[in-house]
């Protein structure tokens, strides 16, 4: 019954996801660090913290994939040799991919509200997004599978309004995998986004009416631009908060939308495994960094890390 | 979180009673299961011997190995999978049993082994829910592979373990003394047949929201959630033809800190007293083979040890043995 864990343990899996919010707090304090010397003695306890309780065992673990059961690069050639593996792989590019552009999408409108809104109004709207991330994510999820499976309510009230006949398959497939997790990301697209685009002078766009740009060419070719910076910070903390993803994808997606953290959770909880369970692991921070560095070199430091 | 609540309650507790408290830490899967075991096992245990019982979980069997590994034991007995005990007994991850301490004598021989005893015994039935299938009710395994007469979305428990394979080869006519070694290219031959049909559930209280909603209006189930569901007075089809049986065991992980106190806590749980209550809270059978005499006739009725004509034994001997090897097939064959 290995599997009552499942509710458990994806808790674990998803506070364990603080790589991008990390080096945030890191990047941030590197300049501070350099204009005042007595600021890195200040940081020195929580750097050996993270060093001995962190970065150590993540290492150890790691270590692992080459050592077991026995050294060599055995792991790596099973998660390359055979199309189950990379299956998986694409499968979480893919499912990152998928969120990212839909939470763009989503994000985007919402930022500009809160750009241009009145700031009572647009304080209460950001109290209302900000509130949503402290409800425990297990919990938010559970209520997406009621609301989206085939006798859930936007089913059924599809359906007296007679828009379908059949129920939608909205869930233990992409779709229920993305609606979840979208709605979990979100506010990290919209935080950037909206510090990025208060910052636009609305001039700059007032003038480019006044020379004839229509509104969509405005969009286009002064907004979007402009606000690039932001989707970019969001866009990457959402592809690696994604590319890691547990609990969502374990409760509202179908064992072929399986994605690495689960392939991860699978072989390190249940199999024992470790050895192919840590170098699965390697091989999700080892592409998380190398976007990472991508994304630094095309774009310089995103918008919020610099 | 929980775990370390108690553990702070307990301590203080210790503190409070003074020296010669003794403790020791009981790690389940959580739930109505744990529940059920605080509750039949635990709370007379400590009552009886005045050793406290701290309850942890979920029982997790990669923090178990590290654990040991490490030489840095929390767990005194921890109830697992009664194939992976055996497994992790080979691998010398637990204490050999003392049963100088334990009685062995009425114990289900099915459910006994060097590293471990049975903890409770389950079976998995075909489940449906009636108001999918007015017309025809599903009456035998291959019923659940036969979409055509029975059409919708079916259920199977997602992990590697007893149960659903078996079930793939009895429902293909594979007869049942012949079911070892596992067919294993036959089973997932069978269920690529409904591959699209299938969605997994993981976890005990998700097999019941499916079933209960009509999401997946067929399934196989562990035998003590569907009668959970029959409790709560929803109307429930449970077809016992072909139930298999799997088991779950207590074990003592190696360098338990109070293993004494272990041994001593699963010679309780395994005593006729406490196997009938557990029995009664869960659904679920007892090891004990003097527990049905003290039941109540009612409750004995819905239980998997009444079932035993029309009941297979999974070999969990073998798949002590071949646990890995199908486990890797299995999880390779659902991600493809």
């Amino acid at each position: 019954m290995a599997s009552r864990v499942t509710t458990e343990s994806p808790v674990h899996a998803a506070s364990g996801g603080v790589g991008p919010a990390a080096g945030h707090a890191g990047s941030a304090t590197v300049p501070a660090l350099r204009r005042r010397p007595s600021g890195l003695a200040l940081a020195l306890p929580a750097l050996v913290l993270l060093l001995a309780f962190f970065a150590l065992p993540v290492v150890l673990f790691l270590a692992r994939s080459v050592t077991e059961p026995q050294p060599g690069f055995q792991n790596y050639a099973a998660l390359f040799g055979g199309p189950t593996y990379l299956r998986i792989l694409l499968n979480t590019f893919i499912v990152g991919g998928v969120v990212t552009a839909v939470t763009a999408l989503l994000a985007f409108p919402v930022a500009w509200a809160l750009a241009i809104m009145p700031p009572r109004w647009s304080a209460l709207l950001f109290g209302i997004i900000v509130l949503s991330m402290w409800t425990n994510l297990l919990a938010r999820t559970y209520a997406w599978m009621v609301l989206l499976q085939q006798t859930g309510v936007i089913n059924r009230m599809l359906q007296a309004l007679g828009i379908i006949d059949e129920p939608l398959r909205l869930v233990n497939n992409l779709v229920g995998v993305t609606i979840g997790m979208v709605y979990i990301m979100l506010p990290f697209m919209i935080l950037p986004l909206t510090g990025v685009i208060r910052k636009i002078d609305p001039m700059i766009l007032q003038a480019a009416s006044l020379c004839g740009a229509t509104r969509g060419q405005a969009f286009r070719r002064i907004l979007l631009p402009l606000a690039a910076p932001g989707l970019a910070a969001g866009g990457l903390m959402v592809f690696v908060m994604s590319l890691g993803y547990f609990v969502t994808p374990a409760l509202l997606g179908g064992t072929s939308n399986m994605m690495m953290g689960q392939l991860v959770a699978q072989q390190v909880q249940s199999l024992t495994n470790w050895g192919l369970g840590a170098a699965a692991a390697f091989v999700l921070l080892a592409v998380t960094l190398l976007l990472y560095a991508m994304q630094i070199r095309l774009l310089g430091r995103p918008e919020g890390m610099r | 979180m929980k775990g370390y609540g108690l553990t702070a309650a307990v301590a203080l507790a210790l503190v409070a009673t003074g020296a010669g408290a003794q403790g020791m830490v009981f790690t389940s899967w959580g739930g109505t299961t744990q529940d059920a075991q605080t509750k039949a096992w635990a709370t007379p245990f400590t009552e009886a011997t005045g050793i406290a019982v701290v309850q942890d979980g979920p029982t997790d069997y990669g923090k178990l190995r590290a654990m040991v590994e490490a030489g840095r034991v929390t767990w005194d007995v921890v109830d697992v999978e009664y194939d992976y005990a055996l497994q992790a007994c080979g691998q010398g991850l637990l204490e050999p049993l003392d049963f100088s301490v334990i009685d062995r004598r009425d114990l289900d021989p099915r459910f006994v082994s060097d590293c471990a005893v049975g903890s409770f015994y389950f079976s998995f039935v075909l489940g449906y829910n009636p108001a999918n299938f007015p017309d025809a009710r599903p009456a035998s395994l291959a019923d659940l592979f036969d979409t055509e007469r029975f059409p919708g979305k079916r259920t199977f428990y997602q992990w590697a373990a007893p149960g659903v394979i078996e079930a793939a080869l009895l429902a293909d006519g594979v007869a049942p003394d012949d079911l070892y070694p596992l067919d294993l290219d036959r089973a997932f031959a069978k269920l690529d047949t409904i591959k699209d049909e299938i969605i997994w559930w993981s976890g005990g209280a998700q097999s019941q929201q499916l079933l209960a909603s009509g999401e997946a209006p067929i399934g196989l189930f562990w035998n003590g959630r569907l009668a959970a569901i029959q409790a709560d007075g929803l109307d429930v089809g449970i077809v016992w033809e072909q139930n298999i049986t799997a088991a779950d065991a207590l074990v003592v992980p190696k360098g338990a800190p109070n293993r004494e106190a272990a041994m001593q806590f699963i010679a309780h749980a395994t005593s006729p007293e406490a196997q009938a209550e557990f029995a009664a809270l869960t659904g679920y059978a007892p090891i004990n083979l003097r527990s049905p005499d003290l039941m109540d006739p009612a409750i004995r009725a819905t239980l998997p040890d009444m079932q035993t004509a029309m009941q297979i034994n999974a070999d969990l001997a073998y798949w002590g043995e071949h646990r890995d090897e199908i486990a890797a097939r299995w999880y390779a064959w659902q991600a493809e």
